[in-house]
């Protein structure tokens, strides 16, 4: 398994810090090295046996991206989606392992895009998280990868129902909390299963953000309101203006020079400016997000601090994907208006008191109806991602179709637009030609909880459909 | 609202009516029969539905007559007289109300009196706010009758309410009429880490039981005064001094003299053994184990002492001792004998346990009768109010719901909610779709599980 795409990295330099680092020779060498190693740790992988061609048939394909084909074929092979079509009109490849799908419904494998995988075990046994630095407010140089801890039981349990795919971002109690990676569910090692590093900062905002002053009256430091919060971010987002002006603008007067003089005399000066000037990782941590290279997934829940927040966005000019927003029933329109995508989680949230109990269950339906691209995740009601419920994530789709939301819209609300959202859309999402082979078999209508998930692929591997839980199952219906 | 996830320890104990409550209720019934809008003796016939008896099977195209209040027919055809309102149920689906038996709702923020490990004589009634955001949410969610149990803070909580939710009534007019009373034991972290970190007993498992031992033994001997003292006033000692009355002593000798459902919030397979052993040398009966994560590891054992449980669908790993949590529990402990029931533990999970129990066709081949039992007739028998509801059998309390779509899949939307044959919510009408509601909601704030409270 191995990911061509080089916009994420795997040498374990932060694409976002790469730029500066080319500047200088050995730098550059290290990451060529480290290149190497990658390469012949993917020619190790090789060595396990290559998926072989599937051909899975007769089942039910929910293409997502082209309507149902009710008697289809989808030929899977070097891990990718080879071919896909009714029945008939697919050649089978010799030698294919057939897969009867009879009977069964085949669909892209789901995609949760907000979960902590890796970043917690047990919820209540404080050594086995690391969901959040708590030291300040804003901290975007944490690196959800230096966390990632990929043997956790919590992976295999949400793909034998049949997620695939899934964001990792730390916890929600900072204003910028650190920046998220992309995962696929299975592989050998961290660097199978990371697809994407830093492909998101995580951003919060609202009443229950951390303020290290406490909260309101009685105070001892700043920040302790949302006048706080907002004026704290928004001094960090002009400081790491500034100090990309600074780390830049010397470079730009020494080309100016360039033009008169020798080259290679005014790169020697070039280097050792940058040599004296030191890093600062946050204000790095920033900048990619500044430029609007990459989204920034802001958890917010009130309308009226959806506002304040994506006035900032605005003000910075920030590639805004809006997430939770279950409390912005009055603002619907302005939502709309902002053509940003919205992931809504959870379904489950309450409504306030007074208000109709489906006021927060219809909320898909009516951004959908608005134009917005919609994600679902499988937040808890009442709180951020809980990994342990990542499984739940296709009933949360159908408990949106349940109140209003158009089933295809659902479906891609948990695959297509999730890949969409975070740059994954011409890799993931959909059952077509070129894209990975990451499917799901199942006896059902996947976004019903009586649905039984039969076999998951990714990258055309089958899954061995076991857990932790699975075992525990087998060893005690076993046990005299 | 938007903190993260409380640790889920839930604690158990629920218990329903006290003793003193025992004594007042019916009078507190009596009440509530006379101030609130009486049932009219109408008759209602529900035509052309799925009818999930929970009993005894589905009808399809089946019909259900009310009458009075309660189902008085149920079958391809009934004997409903010309004159009954006809309910149209072509296309939709019609099941008992849902039961949940273990709800911390309508009960703000006390949940757990955390200042002992032993509190028997709380009882939540005294807490019980019916004008609660939460009650109307589950009402819309179907569900009619709840266990609302102390928190599991405390290895012997305290007693338990149980109402019927009929949104928009007095206080008194929604609690069960005569339902039995149950008592909230808890064991494992919850206990341990409240007291634990004060430095006080309990801080282990060792002490978490040992507080229980201690607790009847001080009952013992309660009960041995009065008893002395009893007999000499039969004998006609007029002298006999009369022993203190102390409600938490009371309230324990009424659990050692089977007066209280016990119901424990216990996790671990070992906990449930030495519950049972507890039970069994001190000559009461457990009721339920709530949670009850690990089960299915001895079920065969707790089937023996006819103990049922109240188990999460899906839930897991949120603490160490639900870390062998499996979603097949429930289904592999009722193979085993176990009587299972789902329960919410939750202001969430209440709205939608309908779907929770579809989870179980999923996790381990529950059949629909199966499943829907487990939210229905299941629970009715945990709180001990399975003779009155919990299925739609003629001369049960007429607690039905009508779906749009299969209860048992998460498409599913309650329609209408009747308690007692009177309409409480109608998915149809404008607004909140409340029936018998006036006034303002109050907010529930927090989960409504049992851990959230208890003194973290």
């Amino acid at each position: 398994m191995n990911f061509s795409d080089s916009r994420f990295s795997k040498t374990g330099c932060p694409t976002l810090a790469a730029p500066l680092f080319l500047r200088l020779g050995w730098v550059r060498t290290l990451c060529s090295l480290l290149a190497l190693l990658t390469a012949s740790a993917a020619l190790f992988a090789a060595d396990t046996p290559a998926p072989k061609v599937i051909a899975i048939t007769g089942g039910k394909l929910l293409t997502v991206s082209h309507g149902t084909i009710e008697n289809g074929v989808l030929i899977l092979a070097d891990g990718k989606i080879a071919a896909i079509g009714e029945a008939g009109k697919v050649t089978i490849p010799t030698g294919a392992q057939i897969v009867d799908a009879k009977g069964l419904t085949v669909y892209p494998g789901l995609i949760d895009p907000e979960t902590n995988f890796g970043l917690t075990e047990i919820s209540a046994d404080q050594m086995s998280n690391d969901l959040e630095e708590r030291s300040d407010e804003i901290m975007p140089h944490m690196h959800v990868y230096d966390a990632f801890h990929s043997e956790t039981e919590l992976i295999p349990v949400a793909r034998l129902n049949g997620v695939t795919n899934a964001v990792v971002a730390p916890s929600t109690g900072d204003t910028i909390a650190g920046q998220d990676i992309f995962i696929q569910l299975y592989g050998r090692d961290r660097d199978d299963m990371i697809m994407g590093r830093d492909v998101a900062l995580a951003m919060n905002y609202g009443a229950e953000q951390r303020r290290r002053g406490g909260r309101g009256a009685g105070a001892s430091s700043f920040p302790s309101t949302r006048m706080g919060l907002i004026t704290q971010l928004r001094q960090n987002f002009l400081d790491a203006q500034d100090y990309l002006a600074k780390r830049d603008a010397p470079a730009k007067k020494d080309d100016a020079k360039t033009d008169d003089s020798k080259k290679g005399e005014a790169k020697k000066d070039d280097a050792k400016k940058d040599e004296k000037a030191k890093r600062d990782l946050k204000m790095e941590a920033l900048i990619p997000y500044l430029k609007g290279e990459r989204p920034v997934v802001i958890g917010v829940y009130e309308g009226y601090d959806v506002e304040v927040v994506m006035g900032l966005a605005q003000e910075f000019h920030l590639k805004v994907i809006l997430n939770h927003v279950t409390g912005t029933q009055d603002i619907l329109d302005r939502i709309a208006s902002y053509h940003v995508p919205v992931i809504i989680g959870s379904i489950y949230d309450s409504p306030r008191a007074g208000e109709r109990f489906d006021a927060v269950f219809t909320l898909p339906a009516e951004l959908a109806k608005r134009g917005v691209k919609i994600a679902i995740s499988s937040a808890d009601a009442g709180g951020p991602a809980s990994s342990h419920s990542s499984r739940n994530l296709p009933y949360a789709a159908g408990f949106a179709v349940a109140y209003g939301l158009p089933y295809d819209e659902a479906l891609k609300a948990i695959t297509q637009n999730v890949a969409d959202m975070f740059g994954f859309g011409d890799k993931l999402g959909s059952l077509d030609v070129g894209k990975m082979a990451n499917v799901v078999i199942a006896n059902g209508d996947p976004l019903d909880v009586r649905t039984d998930v039969k076999q998951v692929y990714i990258q055309g591997v089958a899954i061995p459909m076991v857990s932790r839980q699975t075992r525990l199952r087998d060893e005690y219906s076993n046990k005299q | 609202m938007h903190l993260q996830r409380p640790l889920r320890v839930s604690c158990f104990a629920a218990c329903l009516i006290l003793t003193a409550l025992c004594a007042a209720l019916p009078a507190a019934a009596q009440t509530a029969a006379q101030t609130v809008p009486q049932t009219a003796a109408a008759d209602i016939v529900f035509r052309n539905a799925t009818v999930m008896t929970a009993s005894h099977g589905t009808i399809l195209k089946g019909s259900v007559w009310v009458y009075a209040g309660k189902i008085a027919g149920v079958g391809i055809t009934v004997d409903a007289p010309a004159s009954a309102t006809v309910v149209d149920a072509t296309n939709m689906w019609l099941t008992p109300g849902i039961i949940d038996p273990h709800s911390h709702s309508a009960l703000d923020s006390d949940i757990n009196e955390a200042t002992s490990p032993v509190t028997p004589s709380m009882h939540m009634i005294d807490a019980f706010d019916n004008r609660s955001a939460d009650l109307y949410r589950a009402l819309a969610g179907g569900v009619t009758t709840e266990l609302l149990l102390h928190g599991s803070a405390n290895m012997i909580g305290g007693q338990a309410v149980v109402i019927k939710n009929k949104f928009g009534f007095d206080r008194d007019a929604m609690l069960f009429p005569n339902a039995p009373g149950s008592i909230k034991f808890a064991s494992g972290e919850n206990p341990k880490r409240v007291y634990g970190s004060r430095d006080q007993l309990p801080s282990t498992r060792m002490g978490n039981f040992e507080v229980m031992r201690m607790a009847f033994e001080d009952a013992k001997h309660y009960m041995a005064d009065w008893d002395a003292y009893d007999a000499k006033v039969k004998k006609g000692d007029k002298d006999a001094s009369v022993p203190k009355r102390d409600l938490k002593l009371e309230a324990l000798a009424d659990v050692l003299r089977g007066k209280l459902y016990v119901q424990i919030h216990c996790y671990r397979a070992d906990e449930f053994l030495t519950e049972e052993a507890m039970a069994h040398e001190y000559g009461y009966k457990i009721r339920a184990f709530h949670h009850a994560l690990e089960m299915y590891k001895v079920a065969e054992k707790i089937a023996a002492d006819q103990t049922a449980i109240a188990t999460f669908s899906d839930w897991w790993g949120f603490k160490d001792e639900a870390w062998d949590a499996i979603p097949w529990n429930a289904v592999m402990s009722m193979r085993k004998g176990v009587k299972v029931a789902l329960k919410s533990d939750s202001d969430d999970h209440i709205r939608r346990l309908n779907s929770e129990a579809g989870k179980m066709v999923h996790y381990g081949g529950a059949t629909e009768d199966e499943a829907i039992r487990m939210v229905t007739l299941n629970p009715a028998w945990i709180i001990g109010v399975d003779d009155r509801t919990g299925s739609i059998d003629v001369g049960k309390d007429a607690d039905l719901v009508l779906w749009n779509h299969d209860p048992l899949s998460n498409y599913a939307r309650a329609q209408k909610v009747y308690i007692d044959g009177d309409l409480f919510f109608d998915a149809t009408l404008p607004g909140l779709g409340t029936t018998h509601f006036n006034g303002v909601m109050h907010d529930g704030g927090g989960f409504g599980s049992d851990d959230e409270e208890d003194g973290q």
